[in-house]
């Protein structure tokens, strides 16, 4: 994910704080891996350097955490192309639960086995995720979801081999 | 297997509990030694590919249809020992179903249709009605209490289903994808109210479904295969 | 044109493609229409069953016409005389013959004369003289049967009749037969009958083309997703109307074949039973063929007609069909246009069938009878959608047949509309009958005394009698016989008889304070047909009557002086007027008069009635037996009663149909609901409520239908009655006997479609297509 692109996000709704953005984006996005600040700060100083951002004045105290910065207009266009062009789609061709599946039905282990624990790990993961929307605010509903999604993807993969296995079996050990 | 078959691992009694059951439409087992345990107030989901003998499942635990062979047993009664009248009343007072889509009588209004098993349990007709409409509003659906159901909305619908599984207070509400009609919105929206009031009365959840997001509402879940089920423990 | 055609052809298509459920449907109503068809087909026979009877009838009776000059010189013929005798109750006639030589006429559906001692049966007598049953009438025919009458001389079927050869026939009486062939005349009813079978074909009828009408809207829900679907394929509405049209034509044809096949089937066992005491020949029961054009043209059309009419009301759209929730509020003036013209039409005819000849148009009353009729199933629909448009609250079971009601009220009120017809049709019909009982009834039922014979004697001689009384007294069960001869004579311009009779017998006809051979008495009738008839003075010279054939009496005669007595009261045999001991007659000849012969029997003996006429067989044409243990009734009663068991047998028949259409549009509903009725009884609802509300669901309509039928019908019957000039007298217990039956409808066809509820709340209810 685009740290710099993000916070140039976060700063369109008006001027803030290096900290207050850190607390914005760990909020909504960095639930498993929140900011440093050092992150922050660095990102800021490249926003600045580009003409993205601008200070917006500073407050009494020091450090530079007193430090506004808002968003130029030349950052509005950029987070603007940026939100324009899509994402890659990422393909996972080759992934360890694929690999495990294939391994198993070689070794004339059970598959459904593999897919059984494996179906119930990510439900595990589901559950949490789904308690957590049922608590959470907007942005966590919606990143929550984002999870859900591609955790029911990988379970529809599973079950869909399950149902396959059959094929797949004499196919493999051939 | 082991121990007392009605206490579960964890040594909490059962409530539901359906052991080795057989069943068979024609020549084609659908059921083929499935079994299942419900705790008091648990969601829990069976899963399985289409045709696996979910719905069977479900039907043979709620006493619906009779298995070949094996017992369901709930609060020790044994279902299979109940004449049909007895099994009737059974599920009108301590269970609830909520389907897929046309349970709803599409002649009585959304009131009606929830007062309804109220009323066959011969409560008062302004009683029965009155407590339907809580249920109603609690499912945010009063604004549709005086529509037939053909006028209601899918997700409306639903919810209307939902309130009247609960209305009588069961102690096991039997889901057969209840979502499946729905969009991913109306579903979240539909299940989290299901699971909310469920937990809140202490009623149990049979879900089936072959959606693992729908399923991420259960408590556990249990696999059906071929017509054998496969309890899975939650994962620690 | 061929657009039209391949639309057609492709809603048949569609009407078959559906698999099982498909052709299960085309079978229901193949079945529905079928039956119906086959009724109206029976129906349309009736005047070729009529027609032909009329034809035998007319070329058994002998050929009229004035006897020419010179006839012994123009041929044979044949002297005979008609006999009729009773077997069980059942009537048996013949004629006995005698030819004058070989060229007499043979009568159809015999072979040859029969000579002295031998007879030709009918099939049925032949059957019965077979039988068990026939044993003591086989003493009666002592003949040879050389033959069976076939059908070209015989009215139906089950008739009971002879044809006997008897040497001893005199050649004096009534005139001989030239040849067969007779005038062929056309039944002229009593207009109060006539009026009574136009109710009756129309009440009968009537629902029958109801019936069919709704049967081939069978499964409207399934066709109209069909139909929806190929809107979405984009057919246009009017393309869409032609194939539902093709679809609804292809059940029509189906029933029309059926209807058919079933008529020639059943048609085939139709001269092995005798409804009600009639028969029919197989080969009579042909339609018309008017008729059967009609038949064959009116139901495809019915069917294609409702079909579209039904349509109107659904608007097929590609995305499924589309019901207005609120369906249109049915209009009330116009569904009693009917009615009121129905009605006027009665009003003017008011009286013109009430005298012993119509004036009146029996196109106009039947018009008004259908009309009327008609306006039950047009007003019905209103009077459903309005009346449960009011109901509110109830048991679940209830408000569950309720709400569907208000929400469908058409179908249900369009089939027990047929089931209103039948009923008002009845209705009436019972109402007009029992005021034409009282009418045709006027003369009291004679009194059953299961003691009593009369033998009426054909011919007045000594030897006779003598004869007669000595078979009488060796039968079985006889106790007493007391021959009596009637002379009939004319005084001025009045007619009167004097009973002959020795004291003895004098005695068990009147109350005699002495008697003596010599005396003379008078019995005065106070009520009866003779009150107040004038007098005969004694000592008068009279003419007495010196035969039948004798336009004025010839033979001079002196009325004795009498003695004033009182007859015995209740009696059936009760003689009034003059009563005479044999010697004051002894002046006449001993063959003028009537002979007949009161037996007292043992009423305890078994078959004694039949005995009886066994033990007088041998005096075959000249002795008449009735036994007063079997009530005699007249031809006209008869006639009566006759109609009435036929309406009633159809009456019958139509309200079968009308359960059967009911029964089909139950298990309809249960099909059409089967998955809310399965989720139902999976929640726990139980069975008997469902059951229940199916009960209710059919018997509101059906309450509703019996309160408009009782209205129209009681209606019907009092202008009816205006027609024909009777006091105005419902028949309640005939209108309560009907509204039972329709009840008791209600309740059957519940518990057959409880079955079916029974499958559609089972788990595999809950399966999704």
């Amino acid at each position: 994910m685009s740290i710099g692109h993000t916070l140039l996000g976060l700063l369109e709704k008006g001027p803030r704080h290096g900290y207050d953005l850190k607390k914005a984006y760990d909020e909504r996005f960095g639930h498993d891996r929140p900011l440093h600040y050092g992150q922050v700060y660095t990102t800021l100083s490249r926003l600045l350097r580009n003409g993205l951002v601008e200070e917006a004045g500073v407050e009494a105290g020091d450090g530079p955490e007193r430090k506004r910065y808002a968003i130029t207009d030349a950052g509005v266009t950029d987070v603007e192309h940026w939100l324009g062009t899509p994402e890659k789609p990422e393909p996972y061709l080759q992934n360890t639960l694929y690999a495990k599946v294939v391994l198993a039905l070689l070794s004339g282990r059970s598959a459904d086995e593999v897919l059984d624990v494996q179906r119930a790990a990510h439900l595990k993961t589901m559950r949490e995720l789904t308690k957590r929307k049922a608590a959470g605010d907007l942005a966590d509903q919606l990143i929550c979801d984002h999870a859900l999604f591609h955790l029911e993807a990988d379970l529809r993969w599973l079950e869909l081999t399950a149902a396959r296995l059959g094929q797949l079996k004499t196919a493999v050990t051939r | 297997m082991s121990g007392d078959p009605t206490t579960g691992a964890d040594g909490a009694r059962a409530l539901l509990e359906a052991v080795d059951l057989h069943k068979s439409f024609g020549p084609t087992p659908a059921l083929d030694g499935a079994g299942l345990r419900v705790r008091a107030g648990e969601v829990v989901a069976v899963m399985g590919p289409s045709g696996s003998g979910k719905s069977t499942l479900l039907h043979c635990l709620a006493g619906i249809l009779t298995p070949d062979r094996g017992t369901v047993r709930y609060r020790d009664v044994e279902l299979s020992a109940m004449g049909d009248g007895a099994r009737s009343e059974l599920r009108r007072t301590d269970f609830g179903f909520v389907f897929q889509f046309g349970q709803l009588v599409p002649e009585l209004s959304c009131l009606e249709n929830v007062a309804l098993p109220l009323r066959l349990g011969s409560v008062k007709r302004k009683e029965a009605e009155s407590r339907a409409r809580e249920w109603l509003e609690r499912l945010e659906v009063a604004d549709v209490a005086d529509k037939r159901p053909g006028e209601t909305s899918g997700g409306q619908g639903q919810r209307v289903a939902v309130a009247r599984a609960l209305v009588t207070g069961p102690r096991v509400v039997f889901a057969d994808e209840p979502t499946g009609a729905l969009d991913s919105l109306n579903g979240e929206r539909v299940m989290q109210l299901l699971v909310t009031a469920a937990k809140e009365t202490n009623a149990a959840v049979v879900l089936v479904t072959h959606e693992a997001r729908v399923a991420a509402y259960s408590d556990r879940e249990v696999v059906v295969r071929d017509g054998r089920s496969r309890e899975m423990e939650p994962v620690t | 044109m061929t657009r039209w055609f391949t639309d057609l052809v492709l809603g048949v298509r569609l009407a078959l493609g559906g698999g099982r459920a498909s052709w299960v449907r085309l079978a229901l109503t193949g079945a529905g229409i079928g039956i119906g068809v086959a009724v109206l087909l029976a129906a349309s026979s009736v005047p070729t069953v009529l027609a032909e009877r009329a034809e035998r009838q007319a070329a058994v009776e002998p050929a009229g016409g004035e006897p020419a000059g010179g006839e012994a010189a123009s041929g044979d013929v044949l002297y005979s005389t008609f006999w009729n005798t009773t077997y069980h109750g059942r009537s048996i006639t013949g004629r006995f013959v005698k030819a004058t030589g070989p060229d007499a006429p043979v009568r159809p559906g015999t072979s040859k004369v029969p000579d002295d001692g031998e007879i030709f049966v009918s099939p049925a007598l032949a059957e019965l003289m077979a039988s068990p049953e026939g044993e003591l009438l086989r003493e009666r025919f002592p003949q040879r049967v050389i033959g069976t009458i076939g059908q070209d001389g015989l009215n139906a079927p089950q008739d009971l009749v002879f044809y006997a050869g008897d040497a001893s026939l005199t050649e004096d009486a009534g005139d001989p037969i030239r040849a067969f062939g007779g005038q062929r005349h056309d039944r002229e009813l009593d207009p109060i009958l006539s009026v009574l079978i136009m109710v009756g074909v129309v009440a009968l009828l009537f629902p029958v083309l109801v019936f069919v009408g709704i049967t081939t809207r069978l499964a409207g829900a399934e066709r109209d997703r069909r139909l929806a679907a190929l809107r979405l394929v984009g057919a246009g509405a009017q393309r869409v109307r032609r194939i539902a049209a093709g679809e609804a034509l292809l059940g029509a044809v189906v029933g029309l074949a059926v209807g058919a096949m079933v008529f020639f089937a059943t048609r085939r066992f139709v001269a092995e039973i005798q409804l009600l005491g009639v028969s029919v020949f197989v080969s009579d029961l042909t339609p018309t063929a008017p008729l059967a054009v009609l038949i064959a043209v009116l139901v495809p059309v019915m069917a294609v007609v409702t079909a579209v009419v039904a349509m109107r009301r659904t608007v097929i759209e590609p995305l499924g069909v589309v019901r207005r929730t609120k369906p249109v509020r049915r209009v009330l003036w116009w569904r009693l246009v009917p009615i009121a013209l129905g009605a006027a039409a009665l009003l003017t005819q008011a009286g013109a069938f009430g005298g012993t000849v119509s004036s009146g148009s029996a196109e106009i009353v039947i018009s008004g009878i259908i009309l009327l009729l008609l306006g039950i199933p047009v007003l019905l629909p209103w009077v459903v959608e309005r009346t449960v448009g009011r109901l509110r609250g109830g048991a679940p079971s209830w408000q569950l047949a309720i709400r569907r009601l208000q929400m469908e009220s058409g179908t249900a009120a369009r089939v027990v509309g047929g089931v209103a017809v039948v009923l008002a049709g009845g209705i009436a019909l019972q109402s007009v009958m029992a005021s034409a009982e009282s009418q045709v009834m006027d003369q009291p039922a004679p009194e059953v005394d299961r003691g009593r014979l009369t033998v009426s004697l054909q011919q007045t001689t000594p030897e006779l009698t003598e004869q007669t009384l000595g078979l009488l007294r060796r039968s079985v069960g006889v106790e007493r016989v007391h021959p009596l001869r009637t002379v009939a004579f004319k005084s001025g311009e009045d007619y009167f008889s004097a009973t002959v009779g020795t004291c003895e017998v004098l005695r068990t006809v009147a109350t005699l304070p002495s008697c003596a051979e010599g005396d003379s008495f008078h019995v005065a009738s106070s009520s009866g047909p003779r009150a107040g008839h004038p007098k005969v003075d004694p000592g008068r010279p009279v003419k007495v009557f010196a035969s039948d054939q004798e336009q004025e009496p010839s033979l001079p005669w002196t009325v004795p002086a009498f003695t004033e007595v009182v007859g015995p009261e209740d009696d059936p045999m009760k003689v009034s007027g003059l009563i005479v001991t044999p010697s004051l007659v002894a002046d006449l000849p001993a063959e003028v008069g009537f002979t007949r012969v009161l037996v007292g029997v043992d009423p305890d003996q078994p078959d004694i009635a039949e005995h009886v006429r066994n033990a007088l067989a041998p005096m075959t044409w000249r002795a008449y037996t009735s036994y007063f243990g079997e009530v005699d009734v007249s031809d006209r009663v008869k006639e009566f009663q006759s109609i009435r068991q036929a309406l009633l047998a159809g009456s019958l028949l139509t309200l079968m149909l009308a359960g059967a259409s009911l029964l089909v549009l139950a298990l309809e509903q249960v099909r059409e609901r089967r998955r809310p009725l399965a989720v139902l009884a999976a929640s726990g609802v139980p069975r008997g409520a469902l059951g229940r509300s199916l009960l209710w669901q059919n018997a509101v309509p059906l309450l509703l239908a019996l309160v408009v039928a009782v209205g129209v019908g009681g209606g019907l019957a009092v202008l009816l009655l205006r027609i024909i000039s009777q006091p105005i007298v419902l028949d309640w217990p005939g209108i309560g006997v009907l509204s039972a039956a329709a009840a008791m409808m209600v309740v059957v066809v519940t518990l057959l479609s409880l079955p079916s509820l029974r499958r559609a709340t089972g788990a595999l209810g809950l399966r999704s297509e």
